[in-house]
């Protein structure tokens, strides 16, 4: 445990919510957690290993919700949108088996959301994943990247999605997203 | 999109996303073994042509070191395995 309190600012403080009169809406998830949550790593994806994890969670955090993205074998990201204080987020720690190693990384990898008809034409530009509903369905999640920025990519729904960067490259991903839906975005659309 | 690579964690990705570290040497030696059985290991490669297996490192996606095999004539890329297979079966 750290002993010092961390102070949680959004990265995009000072940004207003994307552009909600154009097709496209880029808006910042400023609630939640990211808890990162490290496992033995093995050669596979152990998809009984994260049913397992699953539970462990709803056991001792019932009240936090949120949900497993799989980053590789034996990691994932916890996210959920409450916020979690610091002192709680010590005794989750503290109550998951030895196995597991728990980290916060709420201040280090922040959530940007992308909303709008025309969502998957502006990722294309950059994701280097394929977004078709039949290969990345919703609520799947990819570890990717954007350009060459590297981030998680999490289909929230058929025209919604959520992406997890780290917290010092979230400012020109902002920059760079806003240039990719820009066609989208004008007067005229 | 140029040459994609079927990771075995991540499914299809662009080569953009990997980190290429070289061919997969030969199971490494004892560590008594002569000099020259050790300089072999560590410095000689063979540069084949045709199959060659190497090792990629999935740095844009889940940052696993991965073992691949890939044709050096036409750069097609054939079996993508995580490399810790490989040391389990004693191979690396």
């Amino acid at each position: 445990m750290r002993d010092f309190p961390l102070n949680n600012v959004s990265p995009f403080a000072t940004m207003p919510d994307g552009q909600a009169h154009g097709a496209i809406h880029i808006a910042p998830v400023r609630t939640g957690f990211v808890f990162h949550v490290l496992g033995q790593a093995t050669g596979t994806i152990d998809q009984t290993r994260q049913q397992q994890l699953q539970k462990m969670m709803d056991a001792i955090a019932p009240d936090l919700g949120g949900e497993l993205r799989v980053l590789s074998p034996g990691q994932w990201f916890w996210v959920g949108e409450n916020d979690v204080s610091q002192g709680r987020f010590g005794e989750i720690a503290g109550q998951l088996p030895g196995e597991f190693a728990l980290s916060d990384q709420t201040h280090g990898r922040v959530r940007l959301r992308v909303t709008g008809a025309r969502v998957c034409d502006v990722l294309a530009k950059g994701v280097m994943i394929d977004l078709d509903e039949g290969i990345f369905g919703v609520g799947q999640s990819a570890m990717t990247q954007i350009g060459h920025i590297g981030a998680m990519v999490t289909r929230l729904d058929r025209d919604s999605f959520e992406i997890t960067v780290l917290r010092s490259f979230a400012d020109s991903l902002w920059h760079e997203l806003h240039h990719m839906a820009a066609e989208f975005n004008g007067p005229h659309s | 999109m140029s040459s994609l690579v079927k990771c075995p964690h991540c499914g299809l990705r662009p080569r953009e996303e990997f980190t290429i570290r070289g061919e997969v040497p030969t199971p490494r030696p004892a560590a008594g073994a002569d000099e020259s059985v050790w300089f072999d290991h560590v410095y000689l490669r063979d540069n084949p042509r045709g199959q060659h297996r190497e090792y990629w490192h999935h740095s844009g996606g889940c940052r696993r070191w991965l073992v691949l095999d890939r044709n050096t004539v036409t750069h097609e890329t054939g079996d993508v395995v995580d490399a810790s297979t490989l040391k389990s079966e004693g191979r690396a």
